[in-house]
């Protein structure tokens, strides 16, 4: 922003106090790297001999959109400081939908053919949230398939901290960033940079995902699991790790043998373990480190007392086979707490019971510093904490009682930011659902109560499949575009933990 | 000896009160009037100069001091002062007094140049928890790093449960602890398995913290122990109190004013309930039930307050009252007011660098019944004629072997222990034994 002239007296106040230009600089090389995604499946399609071209077509306009962007920002990234940070992140994951619906908008694809559509689904992979709108999987094609696959992949840790990992130039200011893009609340520093901490996550995420391709490609091969293809192993190690939950397949899981989907529930359980704390206890091979921790411990009980209802709650009812209710009940409460929404069943037409658990699940979701999404267990855990004070403290007003986490007392601050985040994200699911119940009431589809409800806590919370009309097995397709819509944001909101997005929307962040 | 001591503060002047008398010596501060009373009263040389400064203490001659006593009311003049000590004066034996813990654990580790660390916190914090610890305990020490203590009781009518009227040999005496003697009016003897303890009698015990306990419990089983204390203060006092008394699981409570401090208290201290309120409030009193504490102890900065807090809460009911002194007049008005038992920080400090001062090879000396008894604590050399003995074997000679430290633990030796060169040994005796036992070591 250029000051006004001296000669007029008093100096004119620049229109933003925020320097939009050095941040849209800054996010249009984010997307300029971006670009070079959809190579990946580019290549495939000329291997499955398929069409590249929309592959081609998408690097191609969002390559242009980016050195546009980032010329526009000129020279003046430097001043790029935390408050740019919130219009950065803001902005390069919706830029990041966008990059992911291109390639269906540029190919046509049967019920992603519209932009709205195109980019609900683009936003539903980029933010590991799984929902569709495709009705039959079975028809895209291989390299298609599998760039929906790859997108979930590189959404799951956060495209800036894959972008602060990779590339040595990019000058992007410290910690305010990361935390805003890594879920939860803090971010536990590994090395004494942040771009050493970042590059062991990404070392760790990039060995998880190696790792279950190959258990899953082992299945395949030595005939335990008939249907997985070493193309499918990938595409579902692609997904699972930063829990996505887009299948290749139009029933999900329930495509492959038990053994597979047992496989995927240990993969998804490590996806929802804070990463920072798993790169210590792998590197030092001290498995008490995640024992001790007070969140893991939490994670852990619920995951195991969800399943256990779950499971009881199934024997003799929908399902058969000897281990067919524990294995279901604990897939599918695993799948749904951590947000990765795979299904083993179609869960859909479990008994009222069920179907409450699972979208209580769906607030849960897994560790601070995993890929999950949600709220997470350790904001629950905290909040469990404030309210145990408050109790304490009617009774003893005068009592100063210091929060602690795995004894190292937790700044008010902290706690303060813990609550106004949960009541946030119950006020947006509470406003998106009552949009989502309006609009399916006008334009349909026909939903009960329980399904406009958990449409928006699998959208807000990054899950993916919901109940009835929406369930695992079935599509989003029926919505109106209004609710595709809302649902897309809800998408968005989720993923950056709505903070950066709603700063934007007051007064104060672009005044003074 | 020739003794240099640094700050002539309450410390400072209690030291010199002490030791003027057998000893040279030269006493540094920034404060003209201090050390005018001081030069007044007692035939030592002052300096007026800045302790962490090289050239006041050179001036002042440091150099040929055999003891440097380093004890104003900062630390960093203390250290400070310790340092210099060591290279204008590398023979001279070197005492500082520090009120940060952090200092005493790292001279513990061998960590600072110094040859005795005294925490005036950390002293008040034990001599208050020795008073709380043991129920009926007249008076009571500790040696060997509070692994072992020394408690001296009443034995009361109604008490001493399968101890009292028995010879020894049969007593039911506490695990880990001795009898070390036996006070009827004038007599005193160092007790011998037939030795009989009657009502009436003061008896001197030997012991781990936990004997030292369970005598209490025994001798004045009508005496709860107490469980349940409250602080007033959150300073550092306060604080190293609270601590102190938390190790030996006692629930404590601590009531500070400020609100910060109350945070830090708390954050620090995670076992302690920290109540941010003064404790003027008698609603608040009220609400938290203080009245039924079985002991306050009042540990804020202004003796005036702990004064009005102190009869407050005997107004509440509180039946045992702990206060800080500062002013040391302020112990003469607690007394007055029926405060059961005061602590001056100040005095407990000097005393302990007193002992030091006095005899810095055997490690301390308590001295018991006015100066009738001494404790000593020995390292025994590897030439004692004791060494490799059995204990059962050794002549008696007016003293007795409380307990050994061996490898930094406590060993309460029983007849077939031995007694090995190096061994730290906490001796009880009469004061005209001393040297030959000090000899006999």
């Amino acid at each position: 922003m250029r000051a006004a002239d001296g000669s007029a007296g008093a100096r004119r106040r620049p229109l933003l106090e925020v320097d939009a230009r050095g941040a849209l600089g800054l996010v249009g090389t984010l997307v300029k790297y971006l670009a070079l995604a959809p190579l990946f499946p580019a290549v495939l399609a000329v291997a499955y001999s398929e069409s590249p071209w929309p592959f081609l077509g998408t690097t191609a306009i969002v390559g242009a959109a980016g050195l546009a962007l980032e010329r526009l920002g000129g020279e003046t990234r430097t001043s790029v400081g935390s408050r740019e940070g919130y219009l950065v992140v803001a902005l390069t994951w919706l830029l990041a939908g966008v990059v992911g619906g291109l390639p269906y908008l540029l190919a046509g694809q049967q019920h992603l053919d519209r932009p709205v559509d195109a980019l609900f689904e683009g936003m539903s992979g980029f933010t590991t949230t799984g929902a569709t709108l495709l009705v039959d999987i079975d028809t895209l094609g291989n390299a298609m398939a599998m760039w929906r696959q790859f997108t979930q992949w590189l959404g799951g840790l956060g495209i800036i901290v894959l972008a602060l990992a990779v590339l040595p130039r990019l000058r992007v200011g410290g910690r305010q960033i990361l935390e805003s893009e890594m879920p939860g609340p803090e971010v536990d520093q590994l090395g004494e940079r942040i771009r050493q901490t970042v590059q062991r996550i990404w070392l760790l995420y990039v060995g998880l995902t190696v790792a279950e391709a190959l258990v899953l490609a082992l299945l395949g091969w030595t005939g335990v699991d008939d249907a997985m293809t070493p193309f499918k192993a990938v595409a579902h190690a692609l997904t699972t790790i930063p829990t996505g939950g887009f299948s290749t397949e139009s029933r999900s899981l329930e495509a492959f043998a038990a053994s597979t989907q047992w496989v995927v529930v240990v993969f998804m359980v490590l996806a929802g373990l804070n990463f920072a704390l798993l790169w210590r206890a792998a590197v030092g091979r001290r498995l008490r480190v995640l024992a001790r921790d007070e969140e893991i411990r939490l994670y852990v009980i619920l995951l195991v007392a969800a399943s256990a209802v779950l499971a009881v709650e199934l024997v003799g009812k929908t399902v058969s086979g000897s281990d067919a209710p524990i294995r279901h009940g604990v897939f599918q409460a695993v799948s749904l707490m951590t947000g990765t929404g795979y299904a083993s069943t179609d869960f859909a037409g479990w008994t009222t019971l069920a179907l409450m658990l699972l979208v209580l699940l769906m607030f849960l979701g897994g560790s601070a510093g995993s890929t999950t999404g949600s709220v997470k267990v350790l904001r629950h855990l905290l909040l469990g904490k404030v309210l145990r004070r408050e109790l304490r403290q009617t009774l003893h007003p005068e009592l100063v009682i210091p929060i602690r986490l795995n004894s190292t007392p937790i700044d008010e601050r902290t706690l303060r930011a813990v609550t106004s985040f949960v009541l946030l994200y119950i006020g947006l699911f509470a406003l998106g659902a009552s949009v989502i119940a309006v609009d399916s009431a006008i334009q349909g589809p026909e939903m009960t109560p329980l399904d406009v409800i958990s449409a928006a806590a699998a959208t807000l919370g990054n899950v993916g499949p919901a109940t009835g009309p929406i369930g695992p097995m079935l599509s989003y397709e029926p919505f109106s575009d209004v609710s595709t819509v809302v649902m897309t944001l809800l998408m968005w909101l989720g993923r950056i933990e709505m903070i950066p997005v709603i700063v934007l929307l007051t007064r104060r962040y672009w005044r003074v | 000896m020739k003794v240099f001591v640094v700050g002539a503060g309450q410390v400072g002047s209690t030291i010199v009160e002490a030791l003027h008398g057998d000893h040279e010596m030269v006493v540094v501060d920034q404060e003209a009037a201090r050390l005018t009373a001081i030069a007044y009263r007692y035939d030592v040389a002052t300096f007026e100069g800045n302790g962490a400064s090289r050239k006041t203490l050179t001036e002042a001659g440091i150099s040929g001091s055999d003891l440097v006593i380093a004890c104003t009311s900062r630390d960093e003049v203390n250290l400070v002062a310790g340092a210099f000590a060591r290279i204008e004066a590398p023979g001279a034996t070197t005492v500082i007094r520090t009120s940060n813990t952090e200092y005493v654990e790292l001279w513990r580790e061998g960590r600072l140049d110094l040859d005795f660390v005294v925490c005036s916190e950390l002293e008040t914090a034990n001599a208050i928890a020795r008073v709380i610890g043991v129920s009926a305990a007249v008076q009571t020490d500790v040696f060997a790093d509070g692994q072992v203590q020394i408690v001296e009781f009443d034995v009361e009518p109604g008490g001493g449960q399968g101890i009292v009227d028995s010879p020894l040999r049969e007593a039911r005496i506490p695990h880990d602890s001795k009898v070390a003697s036996i006070i009827r009016g004038e007599s005193m003897t160092l007790p011998g398995g037939d030795d009989v303890i009657h009502t009436g009698d003061r008896i001197v015990v030997i012991g781990s913290p936990e004997a030292a306990r369970h005598w209490g419990e025994i001798l004045a089983p009508w005496e709860t122990e107490v469980t349940d204390v409250v602080v007033f203060g959150g300073g550092r006092v306060g604080m190293a109190i609270a601590r102190a008394l938390v190790e030996q699981r006692i629930a404590v409570r601590l009531i500070e004013p400020n609100r910060e401090r109350a945070r830090d208290v708390a954050e620090a201290l995670p076992d302690v309930r920290v109540y941010n309120a003064t404790g003027f409030d008698p609603e608040f009193l009220e609400r938290e039930r203080i009245g039924r504490t079985q002991a306050a102890i009042f540990a804020m900065r202004d003796d005036a307050k702990n004064h009005f807090a102190a009869a407050l809460a005997r107004v509440h009911g509180v039946e045992f009252t702990i206060a800080i002194v500062h002013e040391p007049i302020a112990q003469k008005v607690y007394e007055a007011s029926h405060v059961d038992v005061t602590v001056n920080p100040r005095q407990v400090t000097a005393e302990e660098i007193v002992r030091f001062a006095r005899d810095p090879r055997t490690h301390q000396l308590a001295m018991i019944e006015g100066d009738r008894f001494e404790v000593l604590d020995l390292t025994c050399r590897p030439d004692s004629e004791y060494v490799g003995q059995v204990f059962r074997e050794m002549p008696i000679r007016g003293a007795l072997i409380g307990a050994v430290v061996r490898n930094g633990k406590a060993i309460f030796p029983h007849g077939d222990d031995v007694l090995l060169a190096g061994d730290r040994v906490i001796v009880f005796t009469e004061a005209a034994n001393v040297p030959t036992v000090e000899r006999a070591l």
